[in-house]
C-alpha cells in the first residue's frame, strides 16, 4: 500500500457521522480494509489497584483467539513500550520472528491465530486514552506512515461517539465536583483548604472525596489519587 | 498479572517520523525551548501560517485556562497569544478535554480561508478565537496526562486533506518534547532510595503505614521515616501530594 493513495477514511462524506455501535464497527472494518490489516481490537485499560484490566470496546478477533490470548497478554501488548504514541513512528511487533522477551509460546500463539505482525497504537480522545491493535497475517504488508494516519483518524472518529466509549470503558466515573476535589487532594491540599478554595464546607469536601474513593473501590485518599492519575482523570 | 518488562518492547523509538519534512534530519527530541520554537516555525511555514503558538491546558477545572508556552514572537508574547490565553480560550479548553479533532475559525471577511478549512472532513468550526485572523488549533496530549493546543494563525493557511494528519502528528511530537522539557525544568526528578520508592509504591496501592511496615518487615516508625523523606525529596506537602508527583514524574507506575 502506498501512503499517498487511497483516502483511508470510510466516512468520507460529512453527513455520515458515527452514532451507533454498528457505525463504529463498520468504521474500523473499513479502516482495516483500506490499510490491508486483517484484524483490529480497540481496548481501554483500567488501572485497578492491583492489576491492569482490559475492556474491549470493539474487536473482530475470533472469540477463541481473544480467549486463548487472554486479557493479560492483550494488556501487555497494548501497554508495551512499543505502543506508538501519536506523533511517533509506529513499530510493528513481528510475532513470527519470535521476539525476545515476549515469550516463545506467547508469540507462537499470536502467530498461529493470524496475528503475525501487530501494531499497538495509543489513541487520545480528549483526555481519555484507548489502544488500538492492528494485526495482519503476513508481516510487512502495512505501511507505518499509513498506520500513523489511520491512528490519527481513529482519534478524530472516536470523538464522535463519547457515550458509546464511556459505556464500555467507564474510565471516568466521577462527577465534576468529585474530580475537582480529588484534583486538589492530589495537589496536597487538606479538606479545609479545599473547602476554602471551592467555597463549600469541609464536610461537603469530605463527602465528595469519600464518594470518589468508593467509586474507585480504593481504600484511602492516596490510592484514589493514584488511580485517578493513572487513568488520566485528573 | 503485573506487566513484565519485555526486552522486545523496551526499545522505545524516539525517532520522529516527520523529521525529514521538518528539515531537521536527525529528529532527536527538541532539546530546548528555542529549538522547539524553530520546529514549530517549520510547521507554520509548511502550511503557510503567519503566526503560531503552543499552549498548555491548566489541569485545574476551576481555572479553565490556556497557559502560553511560546509563540511566534518568542521570547516575547504576541498579542494573539494573549487573546487565546485570556477569556477567549475557555470553549477551546472544554473541547480539548473531550476531543482530539482540530478546530478552525474565520470571520466572514476571509471566506477563502473558511472555504479551505470547511473542505476538511473532521475539523470543527468554532467561534472566532482571535479577531481579524483565521486560524486552526490542534489539541495535543503528552504521556503524563498533560494536554495542550498548538495554534496556527494566518489568512493564507492551506492544508491538504491528508496533510492535516501529518501536521497534527508533528504537533503531537512537538508537544511531547516541550512537556518533557518543562517537567525537567520545573522539578528535576530527585534521587530516591530503593526503600523510599517501595514505601511510596505501597502507599499508592492504598496501604497504610502499618501494613507497609508488615509487608516490608520494618517498624512503623521506619516506614513513616521513609515516607517523610520521600515527601520532602519530592517537595510535596503530604503523602497524597507525593504520590501524585511521583506518578507524574514517572518514578512509580
Amino acid at each position: 500500500m502506498s501512503s499517498a493513495a487511497v483516502p483511508i477514511d470510510p466516512s468520507a462524506s460529512r453527513a455520515r457521522r458515527l452514532a451507533t455501535r454498528a457505525d463504529l464497527t463498520g468504521y474500523l472494518t473499513a479502516l482495516c480494509q483500506a490499510l490491508g490489516a486483517d484484524s483490529y481490537m480497540l481496548v481501554a485499560i483500567l488501572h485497578d489497584q492491583r492489576r491492569s484490566d482490559v475492556r474491549i470496546v470493539a474487536s473482530n478477533w475470533i472469540y477463541d483467539a481473544t480467549l486463548l490470548v487472554g486479557h493479560h497478554r492483550i494488556a501487555m501488548l497494548a501497554e508495551s513500550a512499543q505502543a506508538a504514541a501519536l506523533g511517533f513512528r509506529p513499530e510493528p511487533l513481528v510475532t513470527r520472528a519470535a521476539p525476545a522477551g515476549l515469550g516463545g509460546e506467547d508469540a507462537r500463539i499470536l502467530d498461529i491465530l493470524g496475528h503475525s505482525e501487530i501494531y499497538a497504537l495509543r489513541l487520545n480522545v480528549g483526555r481519555q486514552r484507548y489502544f488500538l491493535l492492528l494485526s495482519s497475517e503476513e508481516p510487512g504488508i502495512l505501511d507505518p506512515h499509513d498506520v500513523m494516519r489511520a491512528q490519527m483518524r481513529c482519534c478524530y472518529a472516536l470523538g464522535q461517539v463519547p457515550e458509546l466509549l464511556a459505556a464500555t470503558a467507564q474510565q471516568d466515573p466521577l462527577s465534576d465536583r468529585e474530580r475537582e476535589c480529588l484534583y486538589w487532594v492530589s495537589e496536597g491540599k487538606t479538606s479545609d483548604e479545599i473547602a476554602l478554595i471551592l467555597g463549600v464546607s469541609g464536610n461537603t469536601v469530605n463527602t465528595y472525596v469519600n464518594h470518589a474513593i468508593q467509586k474507585f473501590s480504593a481504600s484511602n485518599r492516596a490510592e484514589a489519587v493514584a488511580t485517578a492519575i493513572r487513568n488520566g482523570i485528573i | 498479572m503485573k506487566k513484565k518488562p519485555l526486552s522486545a518492547f523496551t526499545q522505545r523509538d524516539h525517532r520522529n517520523l516527520f523529521g525529514a519534512n521538518a528539515r531537521d534530519g536527525a529528529g532527536d527530541p527538541a532539546a530546548s525551548i528555542p529549538e522547539a520554537v524553530q520546529r514549530c516555525r517549520w510547521i507554520a511555514i509548511d502550511i503557510g501560517a503567519a503566526e503560531f503558538g503552543l499552549f498548555f491546558v491548566s489541569p485545574s477545572l476551576e481555572r479553565a485556562r490556556l497557559l502560553s508556552s511560546f509563540d511566534s514572537s518568542f521570547p516575547r508574547v504576541s498579542t494573539a497569544a494573549k487573546f487565546i490565553s485570556g477569556q477567549n480560550g475557555e470553549a477551546l479548553v472544554k473541547h480539548t478535554r473531550v476531543s482530539t479533532t482540530p478546530c478552525w475559525w474565520a470571520d466572514a471577511d476571509t471566506s477563502a480561508a473558511a472555504a479551505r478549512f470547511a473542505a476538511h472532513e473532521f475539523v470543527q468550526r468554532i467561534d472566532e478565537l482571535v479577531p481579524g485572523s483565521p486560524g486552526i488549533a490542534f489539541p495535543v496530549f503528552a504521556d503524563r496526562g498533560q494536554c495542550g493546543l498548538v495554534v496556527f494563525l494566518g489568512h493564507d493557511i492551506a492544508i491538504e486533506a491528508e496533510q492535516i494528519l501529518d501536521i497534527h502528528a508533528r504537533c503531537f511530537w512537538l508537544f511531547n518534547a516541550v512537556s518533557r522539557l518543562s517537567v525537567s525544568h520545573a522539578e528535576k526528578a530527585p534521587t530516591m532510595s530503593k526503600r523510599e520508592l517501595e514505601c511510596l509504591k505501597l502507599t499508592a496501592k492504598g496501604h497504610t503505614s502499618d501494613s507497609i511496615a508488615t509487608s516490608l518487615r520494618i517498624s512503623v516508625h521506619t516506614a513513616n521515616q521513609y515516607l517523610t523523606n520521600s515527601t520532602q525529596k519530592l517537595n510535596a506537602v503530604n503523602r497524597m501530594h507525593a504520590v501524585a508527583k511521583a506518578i507524574k514524574l514517572g518514578l512509580i507506575d
